[in-house]
């Protein structure tokens, strides 16, 4: 076994992987953030075919595998538009769409957890839709949002492993290089699986975090 | 129907590439023509082919694959509600050492991506001995990590009983065992129909996964199609929406069978 040992250099080549699987997260958990409380002020404020369309979207990403969308934008987009989609670029637009559609139910149900009389109370003071939103909603519609978000981005986190499949070379595809050199799965699969544990126990961690700073307000403080 | 679109492409020599979308590009602006020709541009007219009928010759292959996505999916969510339920046992039972394991497992696999479990068992099982095929291989894991997400539901299902009924329960003299599966089971079941549901939904989504370990399922057999008829836009554009309307119509299902079971419970409980 000359070339089937582990190297000291894989743990570079594992740490790349994470970055890139990181780099990916992040990147397009801030599309998807976006994109999702866009999609979700078009709800709020009703706007005709636009607000049944994003609906639309956002039911048919969240109920289709991401593997399939991620397979219809790098093989079927190039195909279609005759154009030239990198795996990065794909792994980008996939999963920044697919967040963005559960963001937006997470966005919409916040929106809708705040109460109506506090709208009501903010019309009669003379506030307009948008200052409604900017100054009422969303301070508590943020609070109300982090738990679940906070799950999603967990499971998120694991989502960007599909991107392998693709060719991205993640944190996933460098574990499957580096099975099939030293031909010890358990050993890869259980150090790749424990990067991908520790990360998505300091995503929860942060989500608990903010979730405490911005439910601070309401805390019980004594008297 | 095959051409509902019409892409003009304009290239400039030595240049880089620009398109403009166009309802026919027959009805082009002669000006324009002129004009692009005159300043060094070619033209060159592109047809965005989105044709159905292609894939009529695939479809009992698809069926197959269907029918496959369906076994798969079928048996791992037995094999996931058995082992949800096992472990929800242990998580809401009073033994120390059977809470602490039962909560590392439902932890680990919550937190490690499918697709890793899924080579852990696929490269992993043979090391030891273990020759099993992929299909058993896919059933496996997919259980495995569905009873992680299901037996999170149960429990939270079983946690949520009111303490009054199982102590009513006790005080009537029922053995432990029985408590559990006559009084609190039916319970939890009842009230966690609609997030088991979602887990199954999600299970069958995570169940195109497996095609990455050669097992031809939907997604696996599509990939075939796709790469056959070099028409992987149409493949895959069918594909996602096949999986939307499953799953769509699973969740209908699901709907049902959650008022079905507690039609006798007051508005706003369940």
């Amino acid at each position: 076994m000359r070339y089937g040992d582990f190297t000291p250099y894989d743990l570079v080549l594992l740490l790349q992987g994470l970055s890139v699987s990181l780099a990916l997260f992040v990147s397009t958990t801030l599309i998807g953030l976006l994109v999702g409380t866009l999609w979700a002020v078009i709800r709020f404020y009703r706007l005709p075919v636009l607000a049944q369309l994003v609906a639309f979207i956002a039911e048919l990403l969240k109920n289709s595998p991401v593997l399939v969308q991620l397979f219809l934008v790098f093989f079927g987009l190039p195909a279609f538009l005759k154009i030239n989609v990198t795996p990065t670029e794909a792994a980008v637009i996939t999963l920044s769409g697919n967040s963005a559609a559960f963001i937006y139910v997470i966005a919409v149900s916040a929106i809708e957890s705040v109460g109506r009389d506090q709208l009501e109370a903010a019309r009669v003071f003379g506030l307009n839709r948008w200052q409604i939103l900017r100054r009422v909603i969303a301070p508590q519609a943020a609070a109300f949002a982090v738990g679940p978000l906070t799950g999603l981005l967990v499971n998120q986190l694991q989502v960007t492993s599909l991107i392998s499949v693709i060719g991205v070379i993640d944190l996933t595809k460098v574990g499957n290089i580096l099975n099939l050199r030293t031909l010890k799965p358990f050993v890869v699969w259980t150090i790749v699986g424990a990067l991908y544990y520790l990360t998505a126990k300091l995503v929860a961690y942060a989500g608990a975090r903010l979730e405490t700073r911005l439910r601070a307000h309401t805390k019980w403080k004594g008297l | 129907m095959p051409t509902i679109l019409s892409w003009l492409n304009v290239k400039r020599s030595g240049g880089g590439w620009g398109t403009t979308p166009l309802k026919n590009a027959a009805a082009v602006d002669t000006d324009l023509l002129i004009l692009l020709s005159e300043t060094g541009f070619t033209i060159e007219a592109r047809r965005l082919q989105f044709d159905l009928s292609i894939l009529a010759k695939h479809i009992p292959f698809l069926l197959e694959g269907t029918w496959l996505t369906f076994k798969v999916c079928l048996i791992s969510v037995i094999g996931s509600l058995v082992l949800g339920l096992l472990v929800a046992a242990a998580r809401t039972s009073s033994s120390t050492f059977l809470n602490r394991l039962s909560a590392v497992y439902v932890d680990m696999f919550r937190n490690i991506p499918f697709i890793v479990q899924l080579f852990f068992f696929y490269f992993g099982l043979p090391e030891i001995g273990i020759y099993i095929d992929a299909l058993s291989t896919g059933i496996i894991a997919l259980s495995i990590a569905g009873g992680a997400f299901t037996s999170d539901v149960i429990r939270s299902g079983i946690l949520a009983i009111e303490p009054g009924v199982i102590e009513a329960a006790q005080v009537s003299g029922l053995k432990r065992a029985t408590i559990f599966r006559r009084i609190a089971l039916p319970i939890a079941l009842r009230t966690s129909v609609r997030p088991l549901g979602s887990v199954f939904i999600n299970l069958i989504l995570t169940s195109s996964v497996l095609s990455t370990i050669t097992l031809n399922e939907l997604t696996g057999s599509a990939k075939i199609v796709a790469s056959q008829t070099f028409r992987p836009f149409e493949v895959y554009f069918v594909l996602l929406v096949a999986y939307a309307a499953l799953t769509w119509s699973v969740s209908i299902v699901i709907g049902a069978l959650h008022r079905h079971l507690n039609r006798n419970q007051a508005e706003g409980v369940a």
